[in-house]
């Protein structure tokens, strides 16, 4: 075994996004001592540092229905967005307390409308997500949380030393990603905030999603190893970013300030499927839209030749990475139109999925919180940072007040060992199967038998191809360094928790939002306004669905069933 | 795949593209005077350009296509 440290905590925070970063923030304000244990770079890592820009915020005076009206779906917790509204702008003050350049007029911070929200609602970084967050992280340590990069965590540690635990969560196991050096953390109580679950390392121009590409569902995997509930995790979908690049859709940005999206052929081709809307249609149409056009050849793209240019020069700041890689892949945006592609299904984008949480982010497993895009976030619509951060906020404040007067955590060094040895077993496999076949391999199985617009028999056949690959491929798998022993753990990750999303999929028979399955077209608000529940118990999994609480609803939902827009207007094109 | 190169004349081996880079595409080489960044892992370049805005020098470019 490697060289070993071992660090104690009342708080241990896994991931460093923004979800962690408030989570550590609050805990702090509670008294407890926090550690933040980050797999890259605390600050540079996760969707939230390479975020496009925009932070869709809530100010006082707002509309507060109009917020509502612009996110509650029948299966968001409505009442959960009202209260996270305040907090929104709470956070967003720190923020600029704390350095985040926010564009402004004077001492205003401005905003923009976005997708869904003709309201002015979205405030601008004035230099990124990466400067956002490296404020973020200032703040953090100037409030005394001790920080780790660079360990990737591998697993959960127990009370009883049993996966799945019948006790609690205890801290956590990690190695460094460049030494190798193996991480203990003892912690009262943990909270994961890992970031979506993704297909890792896409290669440009697959199908298969861009950054931040070491992303994968390494937490979820890790739940659902102790045996946390997973809930959501069907309903992530599909999403849309530049073809043959790795960086973000921008649409936050982009949409408001006047771009277009046309085919090859200069052909608006929205006309033909939201003819009133156009490009202010509803993401799952855009998405849909932008496949159907690409998967038929008309190479859809996106036209920014209209754009005033004092609003292009701003971009420029808000959304750096972008306008980089437009840049650099050779396209000139005063000119060019920059073709689009989308990501086919097994990704919960930038939605939040993974372990069901309370509204206090606790999970079914007692010691382990979760927060951010690893959760069901407690049912608020989705991953846009402000809903992670109030999440974050949730959670840090909650687990902050257990660990008072609780007993230092014991960790079992029986599981220590047998964890370890796991972790660390691929670098002993010199001639093992490498990271490029069975990546490769994965990735074939989500484009052939996932796609888009899913299938109750291809799931069946995906989920088949993907027991095989766990049970002959995954443990063969060797790493050459711990750098691509960090790779590995990624993909075994994601490989694991494919199984329960893919059995979600096929569990959930409508469709809705960016999840669509051809067999079952319909919205179906008679039978599935409900969430799927997924846990793995006694070495099998489990799958059962609960209705969305009543509490859920300010405005109530009305139960009907209607054709899901895609299919209506892929049905009227014949 | 992306690019990303070190001019190694400019580069004076701070470290802090090392540091910060998101998915450790970058190590040090040498000591003192010639330690300077250099591209260990290019397949994991995802051109995010984090390296390339945290330069002090102007000692590393990122291009989003080979
Ligand atoms: C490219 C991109 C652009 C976006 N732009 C916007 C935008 O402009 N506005 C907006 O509102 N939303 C945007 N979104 C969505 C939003 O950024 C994300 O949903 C949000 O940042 C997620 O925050 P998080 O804290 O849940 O996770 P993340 O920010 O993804 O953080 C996850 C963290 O966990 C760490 N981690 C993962 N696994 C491990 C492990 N095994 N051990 C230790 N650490 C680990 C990662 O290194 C990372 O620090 C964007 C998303 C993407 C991907
Ligand atoms: S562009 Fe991003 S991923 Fe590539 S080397 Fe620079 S910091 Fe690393
Ligand atoms: S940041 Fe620039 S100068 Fe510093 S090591 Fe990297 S390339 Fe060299």
């Amino acid at each position: 075994m490697p060289e070993r440290t071992v660090h104690t905590t009342d708080v241990l925070i896994i991931g460093g996004g923004i979800a962690a970063a408030f989570a550590a923030l609050k805990a702090r304000d509670a008294g407890a001592s926090v550690l933040l244990a980050d797999k890259s770079f605390f600050g540079r890592s996760g969707c939230s540092a390479l975020a496009s820009g925009v932070y869709p915020t809530y100010m006082p005076g707002d509309d507060e229905q109009a917020w509502l009206r612009s996110f509650a779906g029948p299966l968001v917790n409505q009442p959960l967005v009202m209260k996270a509204l305040p907090i929104m702008y709470e956070h967003l003050m720190l923020m600029d307390r704390c350095g985040v350049k926010w564009v402004k007029e004077g001492e205003r911070i401005i905003r923009l409308g976005g997708p869904g929200r003709n309201f002015d609602s979205g405030a601008l970084m004035g230099e990124g997500g990466p400067q956002m967050m490296m404020a973020v992280r200032g703040e953090v340590l100037r409030r005394g949380v001790q920080v780790l990069s660079r360990i990737m965590i591998t697993d959960l540690l127990t009370s009883d030393g049993c996966h799945p635990t019948g006790g609690r969560v205890v801290g956590a196991l990690g190695f460094h990603s460049r030494t190798g050096a193996l991480y203990v953390i003892r912690a009262k109580a943990t909270i994961m905030c890992t970031g979506p679950y993704k297909f890792p390392y896409p290669k440009p121009g697959s199908l298969l999603g861009y950054m931040p590409i070491d992303l994968s569902g390494d937490g979820i995997a890790m739940m659902l190893r102790v045996g946390a509930e997973l809930s959501r995790l069907e309903l992530g979908g599909i999403n849309i970013y530049p073809d043959g690049l790795l960086c973000a859709p921008g649409l936050e940005s982009l949409m408001p300030s006047g771009a277009r999206f046309v085919d090859r052929d200069g052909r608006r081709f929205l006309e033909a499927y939201d003819p009133k809307r156009l490009e202010l249609t509803s993401r799952a149409l855009l998405y849909f839209a932008i496949a159907t056009e690409h998967s038929q050849g008309r190479r859809p793209a996106i036209d920014l030749t209209g754009l005033p240019p004092e609003r292009a020069q701003l971009l420029a700041q808000v959304i750096p990475i972008i306008i980089q890689n437009y840049r650099t892949a050779g396209y000139d945006v005063t000119h060019d139109w920059i073709p689009y592609t989308y990501q086919v299904a097994g990704t919960s984008g930038i939605f939040g999925a993974g372990a069901r949480i309370t509204e206090q982010g606790e999970t079914s497993v007692p010691g382990l919180y979760a927060a951010g895009t690893c959760s069901d976030m407690a049912y608020l619509p989705g991953g846009h940072l402000p809903f992670c951060s109030v999440s974050g906020h949730w959670a840090g404040e909650q687990a902050g007040a257990e660990v008072p007067g609780m007993a230092e955590p014991s960790v079992p060094e029986a599981q220590v060992e047998a964890l370890a040895a796991a972790a660390l077993a691929p670098l002993g496999r010199a001639d093992g199967l490498s990271f490029e076949a069975v990546h490769e391999a994965l990735g074939q199985i989500l484009v052939e038998e996932v796609g888009l617009v899913m299938s109750g028999t291809r799931l069946e056949r995906a989920i088949g191809r993907v027991s095989g690959l766990l049970a002959e491929q995954v443990p063969r798998l060797r790493a050459r360094d711990p750098h691509e022993l960090a790779k590995v753990h990624a993909l075994v990750n994601y490989t694991q928790i494919l199984e329960p999303i893919l059995r979600a999929y096929l569990y959930r028979t409508e469709s809705r939002v960016a999840f669509m399955r051809e067999d079952f077209p319909d919205i179906d608000n008679e039978q599935w306004l409900k969430m799927v529940i997924v846990q793995r118990r006694d070495g099998a999994l489990r799958l059962w669905d609960e209705p969305i609480p009543s509490s859920f609803h300010l405005v109530p939902p009305r139960r009907t069933k209607s054709r899901h827009l895609a299919f209506r207007s892929r049905d009227g094109a014949g | 795949m992306a690019r990303v190169e070190v001019l190694l004349p400019a580069c004076t081996g701070c470290g802090v593209c090392v540091e910060t880079c998101p998915t450790d595409v970058l190590r040090m080489r040498g000591e003192g005077p010639d330690a300077k960044a250099i591209v260990a892992y290019p397949a994991d370049c995802q051109a995010c350009f984090v390296c390339q805005f945290d330069c002090p020098y102007e000692a590393i470019r990122v291009w989003a296509r080979p």
